[in-house]
């Protein structure tokens, strides 16, 4: 899928605040920390398809997820990152589209509808997305975004307390807490959704 | 509310991870998670999570990595421009200023002066002969003054664009 507008067009506002700050552009890169073509392509096609399930799944909103998708990818490449292997490259890509998010859930409204192309309503969607959408769908927009952000973390993408920590940037000791909170939330309410479910049929 | 986490959490962890809850699961464990409202949660939570990390992974949209590659690459670019002409903004701003100095400098010391060298000009109009030293100002204190300070304005100039080129031929 191509954008048929240059990104900064379509969300301005996004070139700015705390994911802009994390990322920024340092002044002078060493050549050993930019990543060639090549070797951007191989992880590019291993990390983008759990970074866009991150971003969809804790925005709902599959459009803002192709948008901070790619930013989060221009962004990575463009900074100065430590040289850790690829696991450590993949969490710092996580922690930018986290504060991407974040700046954008913290920003004002400013997109019309009618400045969104028509191509991206034209979504295709298998049996198997709409059942898991509606089984995790209506409990997780029901709770707060850092709530979903942590829980995405821990059992999609399976990270370790410290790990989130770094992603998200809390502080490691409150995340066990945090995330206990959240993960009875959710359990609660999937068992309701399933409780109403069972009683429909 | 407890934050002990129980024993058979890491176990059930594991196998949710390697995806072979329950069917793999020894019965035993199967009956605790049935009872333990901390091991149901966990496999309830993690299934759903993975289920769903599936399913949106598979839905995700992907443009070509290239096209994000050289994106980086303008971006940087754009961004090595921006430094190396901050310099010269700056010297132009520098410049600007001591120019102003000097016009202002100028015209105060020059203002006392100015009225009677307007003075002097109604008299030479009616001199059968024209004096040309009349013409010029009467004091020349300070002279290398107004020499000097805009030869450094036109040094601090020169100093940006310098740095510029200089920035220019590293990149």
């Amino acid at each position: 899928m191509s954008l048929p507008m240059p990104l900064e067009s379509i969300l301005p506002s996004l070139f700015a605040g705390e994911a802009f700050r994390a990322a920024a552009i340092p002044a002078e890169l060493p050549p050993e920390t930019l990543m060639g073509n090549e070797a951007f392509a191989g992880f590019y096609s291993r990390s983008a398809r759990p970074l866009w399930a991150y971003l969809a799944r804790v925005s709902a909103d599959p459009t803002l997820a192709d948008d901070l998708m790619q930013e989060s990818f221009v962004r990575f490449l463009c900074a100065a990152r430590p040289d850790d292997g690829e696991v450590a490259a993949r969490r710092y890509l996580f922690r930018i589209a986290t504060n991407l998010l974040r700046d954008h859930w913290r920003r004002p409204r400013q997109a019309s509808i009618e400045e969104i192309p028509e191509e991206f309503f034209a979504t295709v969607s298998t049996a198997a997305q709409s059942d898991s959408r509606i089984v995790l769908g209506p409990a997780l927009a029901r709770l707060t975004l850092r709530d979903r952000q942590l829980l995405w973390l821990a059992y999609a993408e399976g990270y370790s307390h410290h790990e989130i920590a770094e992603v998200t940037g809390l502080a490691s000791a409150s995340i066990r807490l945090l995330l206990f909170r959240a993960r009875r939330r959710i359990a609660v309410l999937l068992r309701d959704q399933d409780t109403q479910g069972g009683n429909r049929q | 509310m407890t934050l002990g986490p129980c024993p058979h959490e890491k176990e059930i962890a594991a196998l949710l991870a390697g995806g072979q809850w329950p069917q793999a699961a020894p019965a035993d464990l199967r009956a605790h998670a049935a009872t333990c409202r901390s091991c149901a949660e966990l496999a309830l939570v993690t299934t759903a999570f993975r289920s769903a990390r599936t399913t949106a992974a598979a839905a995700a949209p992907l443009v070509s990595p290239g096209i994000l590659w050289w994106r980086a690459q303008l971006r940087r670019r754009n961004a090595a421009i921006e430094r190396v002409t901050r310099p010269i903004l700056g010297a132009q701003i520098f410049a600007l200023l001591i120019c102003f100095v000097v016009a202002v400098g100028f015209s105060v010391s020059h203002a006392a002066q100015g009225i009677g060298w307007i003075s002097d000009l109604t008299q030479l109009i009616r001199l059968p002969s024209i004096d040309m030293a009349k013409l010029w100002p009467s004091s020349t204190q300070g002279s290398a003054l107004w020499v000097l300070v805009p030869l450094a304005a036109m040094l601090a100039l020169l100093g940006g664009v310098a740095v510029y080129l200089a920035s220019s031929e590293e990149r």
